[in-house]
């Protein structure tokens, strides 16, 4: 069967719009990562936002451009570690079907 | 700044979804000047659903129906059980669904149907400050009689407004911060969440109608449970468009992070299954959205009144989060109800938490907060009978499969054969305890 069933998180993320800030809307205590062995951020995101970083492997990396915005991560971190704002004005994600 | 450069409104909607729209359409109606601010670059740029429901809608637009951008108006809705390589649906339709205002049960693509309210809001006379951000209420004042009296606007100033109405929707960083500052009451239990993923998939119109059996405008209203969402709680959908197909997911966080899935891969689960990918084969994907609903149900609803405030729809925490998983018209009519008590606080001069009761009032009396009260335990029991949602159809499923196996066998032989291996592994006091609380799964 066709593409459709194969789209990987990426493509996915691809078909999405967004005008992208300059400067990111989320912020996330590295402190409090170092502690968190189980990093469900790295599953919970809608957006695939949260990468394990590569040079630091008990960090993550923060790529907010992907952010759907829909909040998941200001429920799901179980330390509190991220501090999650609304993008500015008209920026960040723009749904063209919703 | 000197006074005369301060805005003063009667009314601020913080939020441009179906609650803020209805909110600020029936102030505007009312004769109140009313601003609404919405973050994103237009309304419904950040806003995510499948269906509306257009009770409210239609009552507050006569005959809305005919001019908003609605997609296809469900003629059939059904309940499918997603087994290992099979699949158990129970499918209605009604006639009387295909004839206006064709049971206010619309497909629509939110982004434009959002957009569309909001036009028809500001010819009702509200000004509309679109991608703007609400960082905060401004108060004055100090205990019990502190009240909220403008909107800080992000890198901007503030604005001024006897009453403010909170709709900022189920991510609500605005409502959560003032529930803290004017130290309202919360709910008996804390507010859950779900998160639901979707993929609009384009198709030609003809494909949808032949693959769905529809005429017309026609649509389909599909509900899924299953081998797809084993161990979660939560389910998927697929509502037909005009010429595309929304295909989501939801599930409630906690058991998603038990689950190890990730929405992308949910959802990629569901749409795998024979019976789901069959409907999409050959389609493209437009767009991929996510987006959270509150699931916490009726004892999760705290003070929605405070003074100078009202918080309305998902912000409020009053979606209907069984099957139905109504929010557009609950958040339209906690908006439409906030509205008529600013028009009535106004004339009385009393924006305090007295002078807005009439809202809660009105919501008690109205049909959303009773909806979500007749199913308030329902968050309780998903989670203490997960049978129900596993168990129970997949046994259902097997009976059906053993039931129909055409084989050399006896029907009686087959037939009894079925019921025992249904009844293996089903302890007869938990069915009854479980049958009990099924009924308010209904
Ligand atoms: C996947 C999915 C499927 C759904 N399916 C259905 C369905 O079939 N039927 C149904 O009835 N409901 C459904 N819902 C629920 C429905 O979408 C919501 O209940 C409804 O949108 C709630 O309306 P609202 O106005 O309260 O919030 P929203 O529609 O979320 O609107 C909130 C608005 O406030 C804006 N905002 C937030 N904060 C600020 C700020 N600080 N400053 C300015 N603006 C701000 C946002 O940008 C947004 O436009 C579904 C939801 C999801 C996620
Ligand atoms: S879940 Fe929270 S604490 Fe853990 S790694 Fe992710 S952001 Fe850090
Ligand atoms: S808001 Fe949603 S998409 Fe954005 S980072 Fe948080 S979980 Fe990921």
């Amino acid at each position: 069967m066709g593409k459709i069933l194969e789209l990987t998180v990426e493509d996915k993320l691809y078909t999405t719009k967004y005008e992208t800030d300059s400067r990111s809307h989320i912020k996330v205590n590295g402190d409090l990562c170092r502690t968190c062995s189980s990093k469900p951020c790295l599953r919970f995101c809608s957006g695939d936002v949260y990468k394990i970083n590569p040079s630091e492997p008990d960090q993550v990396t923060v790529n907010y451009e992907n952010c759907l915005e829909c909040g998941t991560c200001r429920h799901g971190c179980p330390f509190n570690a991220i501090d999650w704002q609304y993008p500015d004005g008209a920026m960040g994600v723009k749904y063209r079907y919703g | 700044m000197s006074a005369e450069d301060t805005v003063k409104v009667d009314a601020i909607v913080v939020g441009g979804g179906p609650g803020g729209l209805a909110a600020a359409l029936t102030m505007a109606q009312g004769g109140l000047e009313v601003i609404l601010v919405e973050r994103g670059e237009y309304a419904g740029s950040k806003n995510v659903g499948g269906l509306f429901y257009g009770t409210i809608l239609n009552q507050l637009i006569p005959d809305a129906f005919k001019q908003a951008p609605i997609e296809r108006t469900v003629s059939k809705r059904s309940i499918t059980y997603l087994g290992d390589g099979t699949h158990m649906s129970l499918t209605f339709g009604a006639d009387a669904w295909s004839q206006p205002p064709y049971n206010n049960t619309y497909v629509v693509h939110r982004a434009q149907f959002d957009r569309w309210l909001a036009s028809q809001v500001e010819e009702a006379g509200a000004t509309l400050l679109e991608g703007m951000v609400v960082d905060g209420l401004i108060y004055e004042g100090e205990g019990a009689g502190r009240k909220a009296v403008g909107v800080q606007l992000r890198g901007d100033e503030a604005f001024y407004a006897d009453v403010i109405v909170l709709a900022d929707g189920a991510n609500c960083l605005v409502s959560e911060k003032v529930r803290e500052e004017l130290a309202m009451p919360g709910g008996k239990i804390k507010q859950e969440y779900a998160v639901g993923v979707k993929e609009i998939i384009s198709l030609p119109k003809e494909t949808i109608e032949a693959r769905f059996n529809l005429k017309d405008n026609e649509g389909v209203a599909y509900d899924f449970l299953g081998v797809p969402f084993e161990g979660l709680i939560g389910g998927g959908f697929i509502y037909t468009a005009k010429d595309s197909i929304h295909l989501g997911s939801v599930a409630r966080i906690e058991s998603l992070v038990e689950s190890g899935f990730t929405p992308s891969g949910l959802n990629d689960r569901f749409k795998q299954h024979p019976a789901v990918s069959r409907l999409i084969d050959g389609g493209e994907l437009l767009e991929y959205s996510g987006h959270m609903l509150p699931e916490g149900g009726y004892d999760a609803i705290g003070s929605l009144t405070a003074n100078g405030v009202m918080i309305v729809g998902d912000a409020a925490g009053l979606l209907n989060m069984s099957l139905y998983k109504e929010g557009t018209n609950h958040a339209m009519e906690s908006g439409m109800y906030a509205g008529q008590a600013a028009v009535a606080a106004k004339e009385k001069k009393d924006y305090s938490r007295s002078g807005l009761a009439l809202y809660e009032e009105k919501l008690a009396e109205g049909i959303a907060l009773k909806d979500v009260k007749k199913y308030k335990d329902l968050p309780d029991i998903l989670t203490s009978a997960p049978e129900l949602l596993s168990l129970y159809p997949k046994k259902i499923n097997q009976l059906m499969v053993d039931y129909f196996t055409v084989n050399a066998e006896p029907k009686a032989v087959t037939q009894k054969a079925a019921m025992k291996n249904f009844m293996k592994d089903m302890s007869k006091i938990k069915l009854l305890r479980n049958a009990f609380k099924a009924r308010k799964l209904m």
